[in-house]
């Protein structure tokens, strides 16, 4: 063991954690064998602090060797400091898991305290760490844990009904609904993370969840991160279902001089000052209606130039009017919905088209824009809507055995240069500054390894989930080909199957993330 | 030599336990210069252009300087090993090989960076002669060309459903030594004719004339700020220092970085010197045609394109110097 390590760790926990005076949540468990172990095993998993804790001698119940100073754990904790490694091995050799527990406040940690002052015995295994409420745990704390040598991660919170904000565990129910299905799609092991609900009267229940847990993981063995995923078994066709037929097939010259009249009309009114649409090598910013020519309209156009109200030297250039096929125009629609465009200040030229043959096209059913200011052809007729499957592609890919399928994602994200242009692209990746570039703390490694790679993508995705609005921009522009889509489309999923949302179609419906419904599923929540 | 023969050599280059890179379909519609595991895996022939250059062959995109752990009140610092696995390029084009030589003297200025050198010498480059472009290609505006020979320690020349093989160097001639052709340079070229496009002293020249010109706002209006320009550049070196792990150990490690980016140049007082995008435009164009010849007195670029092929919104160095050249006149 080493003291220092342990020193760090405790006093990381106890900014992190275990704040609070008497926090015999786990320390009460093991004090029959062990009373100078007490206090607290809360170990900093590093969520926030970026340290991985060590815990200070939380007994020692599973190997069996009781006493004071028995912290068979800490030793093993030391050398798992950049996460690499997995599994902590106790004296007698046996493997410890190493359990993180991100409960909230108000609930599961009381009810991990009556299991302390109850004297009921569970393993010594959790590291328990405490948020005010299930509905403020970032997904990107779970990854974290992992990185940081985690075996298995517990989130637990109020039962239905109980939460004391009212709601927080409801929205945490619905994000982790889709958090789990991206997972999944990622080929993660699902029983290394678990959601119970506790409650601050059911000492006994969070006993046998540790007990349980600790158990389980142990049969499963150490969490070994990508492991034995260098050779993926066979790229699924998944993704690369091309459209097949030639792109814009519509009369494609008709439209492009009816698109130049109608910017020429804008600028020339006055109406709009810039018109921002397709060039003939890439976007074009038309400010006078001389040069209206440099507009094009063909089977090429097919960036999503929503992207571009977010930027700050377009907007210099003053009122838009922008250029959107069907697809795009959903972002405007979501954009709008998160108050981030104001359509009074955005003049909207719909393009009805034909496809651009990208494999999106092929379930596409917005191939006539719908909200537009004014659409080309005018009076276009009614929306043509194709038949595939749009999730056959993740279909397929959840139907390979999951340690497959985390192969194929390893493969797709060793091959990232975290050159970001997925993000760039983005029309609904407007923060200012980026989770990715935070560094204080680190949220997100910024190497473009496995583990920052995988973190990067993770966060990327969760946080579009149920607002992607499947333009597949990431994909196109990626330069070493990952199929992002695929992990957008997973989402997308989750959103329409269980919400009956799909972002960006309708002007009023409510997005799922942000709300909830008593009804939302939780057979995944013990 | 044949195809069949040239695979032949690679499938033993692999067998003696040498890393091999070359152009590798990853999957369909993305060839990326990639480890081989096999040497059926190599593209030959046709226009193959990976989306990436073979620069992280001898600067990684991600690479630990060194690792630190703490032990109760002492600090050990240990250097990466040492050597350098041998490793061959096959299937470079010479724009990728003549990159090597201008980063040389960055690696090796008021620093000699031994890592980038340990491998370098581990490095041997086969390069390929074009015979083949397309429109985003120039290396002939930067004094480069189809059959470039700098940087390469051999080439060959397709002709007649055949490789001639140029050996350029000892490290090129050590690994074809007992080919047939080996050594031989007459041979009717196939190799493609690129049209020069511009010339690079007339961007100096405008870029050492127009800082402040609204021109790079202008024409960065669709810059979408990504990286992806500089990560597939050839010759785009500039990187970022981190440092990962815990109290207990860690490694501190060199990433690539993108002047595009606006954290690149964010100070901590939130002030940022090249605050908009077209600002960054400028630097990327001024330090490839102004500032680097300055300083090693050549142009920070070899035409490869990759720039413009990869770019989200169509820009490019071809793009944007194709528009001072035609802008140049008219301002000057």
């Amino acid at each position: 063991m080493s003291g220092g390590a342990g020193t760090s760790g405790s006093s990381a926990a106890a900014s992190l954690a275990a704040g609070a005076s008497g926090s015999a949540a786990s320390g009460g468990a093991t004090s029959e064998r062990g009373p100078g172990s007490g206090a607290t095993s809360g170990a900093g998993v590093g969520g926030a602090t970026g340290t991985s804790g060590a815990r200070t001698g939380s007994g020692s119940v599973a190997s069996g060797g009781a006493g004071a100073s028995g912290s068979t754990g800490s030793g093993a904790g030391a050398n798992r400091g950049t996460g690499t490694s997995g599994g902590a091995v106790s004296e007698n050799g046996a493997f410890e898991p190493k359990i993180v527990a991100f409960v909230c406040n108000w609930c599961t940690y009381l009810g991990a305290d009556l299991a302390g002052t109850a004297r009921l015995e569970y393993p010594p295994n959790v590291r328990i760490l405490r948020l005010p409420c299930t509905g403020r745990i970032d997904t990107n704390l779970v990854v974290k844990a992992f990185e940081t040598g985690a075996d298995a991660v517990l989130v637990s919170g109020c039962h239905p009904g109980d939460c004391h904000y009212t709601a927080g565990n409801y929205h945490a129910r619905r994000r982790w609904m889709l958090f789990r299905h991206l997972l999944e799609v990622v080929g993660f092991d699902m029983r290394r993370i678990q959601f119970t609900w506790i409650s601050a009267a059911e000492g006994r229940k969070f006993q046998q969840v540790i007990t349980d847990i600790t158990e389980q993981t142990r049969a499963l063995g150490p969490y070994r991160p990508y492991d034995g995923a260098a050779q993926p078994a066979g790229l699924p066709d998944a993704g690369a279902v091309a459209d097949g037929r030639e792109p814009a097939s519509t009369p494609a010259a008709a439209a492009e001089t009816a698109l130049r009249e109608t910017a020429a009309r804008l600028l020339s009114a006055g109406t709009v000052k810039v018109v921002i649409g397709y060039g003939a090598n890439g976007p074009v910013f038309v400010t006078s209606a001389a040069d209206v020519s440099r507009l094009v309209w063909n089977g090429r156009s097919r960036a999503n130039l929503t992207t571009y109200l977010k930027r700050p030297e377009v907007r210099a250039l003053g009122r838009p009017a922008i250029v959107v096929k069907g697809c795009d125009e959903r972002a405007l629609v979501v954009l709008e919905k998160e108050s981030q465009v104001d359509r009074k200040d955005v003049h909207v030229i719909g393009m009805a088209c034909a496809g651009m043959g990208q494999p999106k096209c092929a379930a596409c059913d917005t191939l006539q824009p719908r909200f537009a200011d004014e659409t080309i052809p005018a009076g276009a007729g009614p929306e043509e809507t194709r038949g595939a499957d749009r999730y056959a592609a993740v279909e397929s890919l959840l139907r390979m055995p999951p340690d497959e399928r985390l192969a194929f994602w390893t493969a797709e994200f060793d091959r990232c240069l975290k050159c970001y242009a997925c993000r760039q692209v983005c029309p609904l990746c407007y923060c200012e500054r980026c989770l990715a570039d935070k560094n204080r703390p680190q949220a997100i490694d910024t190497s473009p390894h496995r583990k920052g790679n995988f973190a990067w993508h993770l966060s990327r995705a969760i946080h579009l989930a149920g607002r992607c609005v499947g333009c597949d921009e990431c994909t196109r522009v990626c330069p070493a080909g990952i199929d992002l889509r695929l992990l957008n489309l997973a989402l997308a999923q989750t959103a329409e199957t269980e919400f009956g949302y799909r972002a960006g179609m309708d002007r009023a419906a409510e997005p799922p993330v942000g709300a909830y419904s008593l009804q939302d599923k939780e057979e995944f929540i013990r | 030599m044949t195809r069949e023969q040239l695979r032949q050599l690679v499938a033993e280059w692999l067998a003696a336990g040498k890393a091999v890179i070359g152009p590798v379909r990853v999957k369909p519609g993305t060839v990326l210069y990639t480890r081989l595991a096999s040497a059926d895996a190599l593209l030959l022939g046709g226009w193959v252009r990976p989306a990436n250059s073979i620069k992280e062959a001898v600067f990684p995109r991600h690479e630990v300087l060194y690792s630190y752990r703490v032990e109760g009140n002492g600090i050990e610092l240990v250097d990466p090993a040492e050597e350098a696995r041998e490793q061959i390029v096959i299937g470079a084009h010479p724009c990728d090989a003549a990159a090597w030589p201008i980063l040389d003297k960055l690696f090796d200025w008021d620093y000699r960076d031994e890592q980038y050198h340990r491998r370098r010498a581990a490095t041997t480059v086969v390069t390929m002669a074009c015979t083949e472009h397309d429109e985003h290609c120039f290396c002939t505006s930067v004094g480069l060309g189809p059959e470039a020979e700098r940087g390469s320690d051999a080439m060959l020349v397709e002709g007649g459903g055949e490789f001639q093989v140029r050996t350029l160097t000892e490290k090129g001639g050590a690994l074809f030594a007992g080919c047939a052709s080996a050594g031989g340079t007459a041979c009717a070229t196939t190799a493609t004719t690129v049209a020069a496009l511009f010339d690079p002293q007339r961007v100096a020249g405008f870029a050492r004339e127009h800082f402040d010109d609204p021109f790079w706002r202008q024409h960065a209006l669709a810059c979408l700020g990504c990286g992806a320009c500089a990560y597939t550049c050839p010759v785009c070196h500039c990187f970022d220092i981190v440092d990962e792990g815990n109290a207990r150990g860690g490694v501190r490690a060199r990433n690539w970085d993108a002047c595009q980016f606006p954290m690149f140049t964010l100070h901590a007082s939130g002030h940022n010197p090249r605050h908009a995008q077209g600002d960054r435009q400028r630097q990327r164009i001024y330090h490839k045609f102004y500032l680097y010849p300055e300083k090693f007195g050549e142009i920070l670029c070899t035409g490869c394109g990759n720039c413009a092929r990869n770019c989200p919104a169509g820009l490019g160095v071809l793009p944007l110097v194709s528009e001072i050249r035609d802008a140049e006149p008219v301002q000057a």
